[in-house]
């Protein structure tokens, strides 16, 4: 490849390394989906027990023989599983992603009426965990041996805080305890803070930890001693010379970050009895709602595809010496 | 209809009294049968104002005719209205039909229907609505498994004139005013079922005091009053339009948020009272307790007489008295739930008192049945052994059963473990314990049963409900009791509208159940509220302790 670039002119060599790279990038995408699709559509029949039986009531309820035959042939699962995947993969490639058994509505609708919940909360953590990486990180890495060590310290503690556990403590203490904010809902922002909080606070921890060390390393490098000699103030070095290197690494880490906010999100969602995406899937999975199963993680590795590629286009820009170097 | 899945640990009773004083506030009225609960600070009633309402647990679907799960019966009272209504004391009275007659053969059921009703989409109220709600039911595409379970010998309805509606069984069935009089038969207009299922469950259509507004799913449905309503049930507490004038019904499914919910006052009434939850509440001054049992049968473990060891009725015997099931309520719910003994809560109609005591706690009994039965202790603690076989016992565990209700059978397993028995919990998803249950795959299943009619023996311990043809291994009868004698006597009970005759026949039912040990009976079903300050009449119907909210109202 790189004796082709060479040949062209640089413009045309981007051009074209980029249109190859995210025609790469969409052929392994549409892969990588297919494989959760079809991972999801046989873990859940393989798990023992059936769908119609979960939705028809449970073990309590009393359908008659005509109900349940009927609930069979309306779900499909009256048909060999190989047939079933065929029809249900020719559906999917079509974009009809069925209806969901439990919610008796499209399974497009349920997700567009809790994706907005979701993308909000993902979205105020993943800002909240930049800021309190960003603060730890500018604010005490390399000043002195004290403030230094407590900002690490800080750090791993974070990075070590199970979500969930920590969803419960914030709820504790500043919900239940000290009642200033409300322990559940998504009416307005004051409900977003713990909940976001306890996402937040373990990822900042991660981005910390990354951004620590490449920041750390700047700092070591001859161009910061000379802007210190140019007698530029130390937020100056640090904010104009020194941010961008950490940034760096946080950006790449991103894009697992969002997908495993995502991902976390089903745990805080229930805690806090937030509308969403996570909450839904939860309940989707223990229904063996299949369509809607499906939908929900079609949809979640959408969200990682796209954000890796995201993050892939931020990359360049914050350091665009990677365009040359990748390819 | 009943499910694991709904909190299973909300069971109780009122009327404990707390040891705390609470001076002049409430006054809780809670126990057995008495729902109503009256503010001794409530003024006059007040027109309008929103009412939020929290429970755990989210409705599938709007239409409690579809799937029919108990989440759907609670909002659906508030839209729906029924045929026929059921007062505290059981007896069935005029609600949408005035007057009603059956046929000597007890087969066809003539209702005399009101003709002032509208649906909240200006329909009218007919013959015609009645007939489409009954097809509607039992109609396989429907997926109905409780509304259209109950009405299983439905096969036809008559509509002579708009007024009357003569409805055709198979076989004669007592309890058919029963099962009208729950909110999971509410009648619906007709032209919002001709809608599709899915459709129609989103927004139903009803002629009750409020009306679907909107369903913001898991968060909440928004209800407005309806202006035109002039036709309550007759135990109502008022006539006319209800109240509130809008009803905010929310789901906050975590039981510790929804109480914290509660106690800020951001909601003013919440469903399900976590029980850890019960002492706080009745301590608070701004908080106030509802707690009414269901009819049906009580909270058990259903043993499974199919196999062994439960194949023995000393065996089962043995079981059941070997479990400390008041000291194990003393303990997990510091006293505030008393055992339900017999099959039928003391609330249902017909229960009979007479065997409720042939399952207390006796381990000395349990020891000398298993001795007798051939199962042998080697030393005192050590699990028995017959022919070289343990005795042990396989109890799936859904991932849904409350933390509460575990800690129970966890106490079941100690004391049980000191008489002999090896008890296994066995922890897994929902999906793969209905598998279990539907293949007869364990030594007893946790289950529940809520209705109004005593009619729910045939359907737990009957033999027609040992899995039908086709099912797939559904079965209601989890104990696998196959008795020709009970089968007789429950099928009697449904063929006379004598209600001495009818106690007879269900009190002799009672008594073999009670003689051959098929469950394990821990406490009964209930409904569990607390109110904040701020709303008042809020009570619980009759039929099925349902909430009600048609006349409740809000101080401004």
């Amino acid at each position: 490849m790189s004796s082709l670039i060479e040949s062209t002119s640089p413009g045309v060599r981007r051009a074209r390394q980029l249109g190859q790279r995210l025609a790469l990038r969409g052929v392994g995408g549409v892969l990588v989906l297919l494989a959760s699709a079809s991972v999801t559509f046989f873990a859940l029949h393989l798990t023992p027990g059936d769908p119609v039986r979960a939705i028809l009531g449970g073990p309590s309820a009393n359908p008659t023989p005509e109900t349940i035959a009927a609930a069979i042939k309306e779900f499909g699962l009256d048909k060999p599983l190989i047939e079933q995947y065929g029809i249900w993969l020719l559906r999917l490639l079509h974009g009809d992603f069925g209806r969901s058994f439990s919610q008796h509505q499209p399974v497009v609708e349920v997700i567009r009426q809790q994706l907005v919940p979701t993308l909000q909360l993902t979205a105020a953590a993943l800002f909240a965990a930049w800021l309190l990486a960003l603060i730890s990180v500018l604010g005490t890495a390399r000043r002195n041996r004290w403030l230094s060590g407590l900002g690490s310290l800080l750090e791993t503690l974070s990075a070590a805080l199970p979500q969930f556990w920590l969803a419960l403590v914030l709820l504790a203490v500043f919900s239940f305890g000290l009642q200033w904010f409300p322990p559940e809902g998504n009416d307005g922002l004051l409900s977003l803070v713990l909940p976001a909080l306890a996402l937040a606070i373990p990822l900042a921890g991660f981005l910390a930890q990354v951004m620590r060390e490449a920041f750390e390393l700047a700092l070591d490098q001859p161009f910061i001693l000379s802007a210190r000699a140019r007698g530029l103030s130390e937020w100056q070095v640090r904010l104009g010379h020194g941010l961008r290197h950490a940034v760096l690494p946080g950006v790449s880490l991103s894009a697992w970050a969002v997908g495993s906010l995502v991902g976390n999100s089903v745990l805080v969602e229930l805690i806090f009895s937030r509308q969403g995406l996570g909450r839904q899937l939860y309940q989707a999975v223990s229904l063996q709602d299949m369509p809607l199963t499906i939908g929900i993680t079609l949809f979640i590795t959408l969200v990682y595809i796209l954000t890796s590629l995201l993050v892939d286009f931020l990359y360049t820009l914050v350091d665009p010496r990677l365009s040359e170097v990748h390819g | 209809m009943n499910n694991p899945l709904l909190a299973s640990a909300n069971a109780g009773l009122a009327g404990k009294s707390s040891p705390f004083k609470y001076t002049g506030l409430a006054l809780v009225l809670g126990v057995l049968g008495v729902g109503v609960w009256h503010s001794a600070h409530a003024d006059q009633p007040v027109n309008g104002g929103t009412l939020i309402y929290a429970t755990d647990r989210e409705p599938s679907c709007l239409d409690p005719h579809v799937d029919g799960d108990m989440p759907q019966v609670f909002i659906a009272q508030q839209f729906l209205d029924s045929l026929v209504s059921m007062d505290e004391k059981g007896h069935i009275g005029p609600w949408l039909a005035k007057s009603w007659q059956v046929s000597p053969d007890g087969k066809t059921w003539t209702f005399h229907l009101r003709n002032d009703v509208t649906f909240t989409n200006g329909e009218k109220f007919t013959s015609q609505a009645v007939k489409a709600n009954l097809d509607h039911m039992r109609n396989p595409a429907t997926q109905s498994s409780t509304a259209g379970g109950y009405i299983q010998q439905y096969l036809s309805t008559d509509t002579p004139d708009d007024y009357t509606a003569v409805v055709h069984l198979s076989s004669p069935y007592a309890a058919f005013l029963e099962v009208l009089a729950q909110g999971f038969l509410g009648i619906e207009a007709p032209s919002a079922l001709k809608r599709s299922r899915d459709e129609n469950c989103q927004s139903p259509v009803g002629s009750g005091p409020f009306k679907v507004v909107s369903w913001d799913h898991q968060n909440q449905v928004v209800l407005a009053r309806n202006p035109n309503y002039n036709w309550a049930p007759p135990y109502a507490h008022h006539q006319g339009p209800a109240r509130l004038e809008k009803v905010i019904w929310r789901f906050i499914p975590e039981p510790s948020v929804r109480f914290a919910a509660l106690r800020s006052g951001k909601v003013d009434v919440i469903e399900a009272l976590p029980p850890e939850s019960e002492a706080s509440a009745r301590k608070n001054h701004d908080l106030s307790v509802v707690i009414k049992d269901r009819p049906g049968n009580p909270t058990n473990g259903e043993l499974n007489t199919r196999r062994a060891p439960f194949n023995d009725v000393r065996v089962r015997e043995a079981f059941v008295r070997s479990a400390d099931i008041d000291g194990a309520l003393a303990s997990i719910y510091f006293n505030t739930l008393k055992r339900a003994s017999g099959p039928l809560s003391s609330v249902t109609p017909f229960y009979s008192a007479a065997s409720a005591h042939t399952d207390d706690y006796d381990p000395v009994r349990a020891a000398k049945l298993l001795d007798e039965a051939g199962w042998r202790q080697a030393s005192a603690g050590a699990v028995r052994q017959r022919n070289g076989q343990s005795l042990t016992v396989h109890i799936p565990i859904r991932a849904t059963t409350s933390n509460a209700e575990r800690t129970l059978w966890e106490q079941v397993q100690a004391t049980a473990g000191q008489v002999g028995f090896d008890v296994q919990l066995e922890p897994m998803g929902d999906t793969e314990a209905s598998e279990r249950q539907g293949n007869w795959n364990y030594d007893v299943t946790l289950d529940y049963w809520n209705t109004n009619t005593a009619d729910v023996l045939r359907i737990v311990f009957g033999s027609a409900f040992l899995g039908a043809a086709g099912s797939g291994g559904y079965h209601q009868n989890g104990s696998g009791f196959n008795n020709p004698q009970f089968d007789h006597l429950v099928a009697a009970a449904l063929e006379t509208q004598d209600p001495s005759q009818r106690a007879d026949l269900y009190a002799q039912a009672q008594k073999i159940v009670a003689d051959n040990y098929l469950q394990l009976r821990t406490y009964p079903q209930s409904t569990r509220l607390g109110v904040y300050k701020r709303a008042h009449d809020v009570w619980l119907e009759p039929s099925l302790s349902v909430t009600t909210l048609y006349d409740a109202w809000v101080s401004p």
